[in-house]
């Protein structure tokens, strides 16, 4: 390798190839992908934020809730994302239109939050979240930060949270969610993935050589 | 270079050592020092990540210190901290002597070197107030990045410039991988940052591209950067020319044109193209020529002795079984078991620490005393060093595997419900803060050691260059 010139054509070469491929392929194929209107429904999808689910988004990103929770539901028969409850179909190229930065998730210390809002067997609603985001668990740290504890001036917030008596701050003092903790849980519970789009529907599994006999006999 | 060096290694290191070694040893030493400092730091929150695992509610009340953010923020110090300095110390200082000229314009390297530690320092800054961009390898906040690329290019001009006034015409496996590493980041992490944060792809398009740059980062930038560094030591050490050298331009060509196409392979089952996996995969399998012929020419060092030699052995041993195991986890079998686990944590422990950082060590151990001209101080402190980096890696992750195959297999059973996983996991994470705990010790005993020879050496310059204080002191008394 005497040619310096040349060298350094072809390891440009390497990344503008691979660059090429892969991140402007994947642009152009997903980059035109538009929302799906479903006649029937009257409605197209998926569904747009609200605004202050979109800041919880941001909440969720800045977190970095990311680093412990997925988002992304593997198809049925691809692991066990469905007999959990965490989503009957795949999570497809459609769903993360909306998404300003998706947080796909790369390590389930945590569950799958893709169908947070929807899961089975019961989704948890926002008082649960509430309190499992104030208190933590066995399992979830407690971020007390996005609450304030305050003096109860004249009638209990009715936002305040209703803890167990362990938890409960001192007599007079009340508990309330800031800005972020309401934003985040408005945030998690649109989690959802309940429409099925056509390319989402899971292929039929293919029948084994048995299953195939079994049925000529019948 | 007043006093003479005791060990007959730091005397076959100094009558090693030349004018091509002094020219740039200051901005050099930063950069190893800085390095240095921001593996110890990385240390610390790792610990802190570590422990968070089986105790959520270790530190939580923090919001600079969520498990998100830490871990982040030790991901952040670890590779643009500690190996980007490592690895660059590394890189110019290899291209200086195969260049056979003292190193020019060391004053962009130390203008760099500050610029880029300085953007380092604002990135975790900017991580903990939540300024995170939440892809992987690429968490420095959007306002920092700029300052990288160009903080690198200044770093990188006087290895560019040993390259091209090169005396010789030939050159070798080390100059390769040194000059595309110094060339590739800048282009890998622009092109990287207009899709991703100038000017973001749609939805999930913005993780196929962060996978791929994360991919660069590994096999375009920080591995060329190590194997810079072990080709030139193995050479040198063993001395003679490296077996089956001839196929040493495959192996790097293989690398820069494959490497960077394997990083899909994490996007397996995911919302993303299907190709993308399938590509991924077949990548994987055919980059193992790589790692062959990188196990073939660096054969070369495994009858080499000392302390540099034993680091990169160990280095190049988990360099070849990580790209066997990126390989074999890439296939959808396997990876149906081990994605979203701790599986995939540890390999990427093992590349990063078990094969790059111990390369790094090992080439610094071997540097140092030839740009100080000075031996190591301590002896037991390098001893304590290798013994306790050594067992603290194969502990993170042996314990990091477990974890993460108790995890894969819990999750597929669907009757075990998802506390029950994690509690599973809990004694190899236990483990794991042993092992990072090991880790953090070793290398706050590397700093300390390192921080003795600079002074030590320092110190022998300054009465070098005084000699007429001594004779007045003498003359008082």
């Amino acid at each position: 390798m005497k040619n310096g010139p040349l060298f350094l054509i072809g390891i440009f070469a390497a990344l503008s190839i691979s660059w090429g491929a892969i991140v402007l392929g994947t642009g152009a194929q997903l980059g035109s992908l538009t929302p799906y209107y479903d006649d029937t429904e009257g409605n197209s999808f998926p569904l747009r934020r609200s605004g202050i689910a979109a800041q919880g988004a941001q909440v969720y990103a800045d977190l970095g809730c990311a680093a412990c929770h997925t988002q992304q539901v593997r198809r049925p028969g691809f692991g066990a994302d469905q007999a959990r409850g965490w989503g009957d179909r795949q999570s497809v190229a459609r769903d993360y239109i909306f998404e300003t930065r998706p947080q796909l998730g790369s390590l389930r210390v945590g569950p799958d939050l893709t169908n947070l809002a929807a899961r089975k067997p019961s989704p948890p609603d926002a008082q649960d979240l509430m309190k499992l985001l104030y208190a933590g668990s066995e399992t979830h740290p407690g971020y007390r930060f996005l609450f304030d504890t305050r003096k109860i001036v004249g009638e209990r917030s009715n936002q305040a949270l209703s803890l167990p008596r362990d938890l409960a701050p001192p007599a007079g003092y009340e508990v309330v969610p800031s800005n972020r903790a309401e934003a985040l849980v408005t945030y998690l519970l649109s989690l959802q993935n309940g429409y099925e789009y056509p390319e989402a529907r899971p292929a039929a599994p293919e029948k084994t050589a048995e299953e195939n006999k079994n049925e000529q006999k019948k | 270079m007043t006093n003479a060096p005791s060990t007959p290694g730091a005397r076959a290191a100094a009558a090693d050592t030349s004018a091509i070694d002094f020219a740039a040893r200051g901005p050099l030493l930063l950069l190893i020092g800085s390095g240095i400092s921001w593996l110890v730091i990385s240390g610390l929150l790792a610990l802190i990540t570590s422990i968070q695992l089986h105790s959520p509610h270790f530190l939580a009340q923090y919001s600079f210190l969520t498990y998100g953010r830490a871990e982040a923020m030790r991901e952040t110090a670890f590779v643009y901290g500690w190996a980007a300095n490592a690895g660059l110390a590394v890189a110019i200082w290899v291209l200086g002597r195969l260049g056979g000229n003292p190193l020019r314009a060391t004053n962009w390297l130390f203008a760099g070197a500050s610029f880029w530690n300085i953007g380092v320092t604002a990135g975790l800054v900017g991580i903990a107030i939540g300024d995170l961009t939440t892809f992987s390898l690429f968490q420095l906040p959007r306002y920092v990045q700029p300052l990288m690329v160009v903080a690198y290019g200044a770093m990188a001009i006087p290895g560019v410039l040993a390259w091209s006034g090169r005396r010789r015409g030939v050159t070798f496996a080390a100059q390769w991988y040194a000059v595309a590493a110094l060339f590739l980041f800048p282009w890998l992490s622009s092109i990287a940052q207009l899709v991703l944060l100038w000017s973001p792809l749609r939805g999930v398009a913005q993780d196929v591209a962060a996978g791929w740059y994360a991919q660069g980062v590994w096999t375009l930038w920080l591995t060329p950067l190590a194997l810079s560094g072990a080709y030139y030591v193995v050479a040198k050490e063993s001395g003679r020319v490296l077996p089956n050298y001839d196929s040493a331009p495959l192996g790097f060509w293989s690398l820069v044109f494959i490497g960077a196409w394997t990083g899909g392979r994490h996007l397996i089952g995911g919302p993303v193209p299907a190709w993308i996996a399938t590509v991924a995969i077949v990548a994987s399998v055919v980059l193992l020529v790589h790692y062959v012929i990188v196990g073939l020419n660096l054969r070369g060092g495994w009858r080499a002795r000392g302390t540099a030699a034993g680091f990169i052995r160990f280095g190049v041993v988990a360099y070849l079984l990580a790209g066997a195991l990126d390989a074999i986890t890439a296939f959808r079998s396997v990876a149906v078991s081990t994605q979203f686990t701790f599986v995939s944590t540890a390999l990427e422990q093992l590349s990063l620490y078990g094969a790059l950082s111990m390369i790094f060590f090992g080439t610094i151990y071997f540097m140092v005393p030839r740009l100080t001209g000075v031996a190591w101080l301590s002896g037991s402190l390098t001893a304590g060093h290798r013994f306790l980096v050594t067992i603290g890696v194969i502990v993170l992750v042996v314990a990091l595997a477990v974890a993460g195959w108790t995890q894969g297999t819990d999750l597929l059973n669907a009757k075990t419900v998802f506390a029950d996983v994690i509690a599973h996991t809990k004694l190899p994470l236990l483990i794991v803060s042993g092992a990072q705990l090991v880790l953090l010790g070793a290398n706050v005993l590397f700093l300390v050691n390192f921080l003795q020879s600079i002074t030590t050496s320092v110190v022998a310059d300054v009465v070098a260059l005084n000699p007429i204080r001594e004779t007045t002191e003498a003359s008082a008394s």
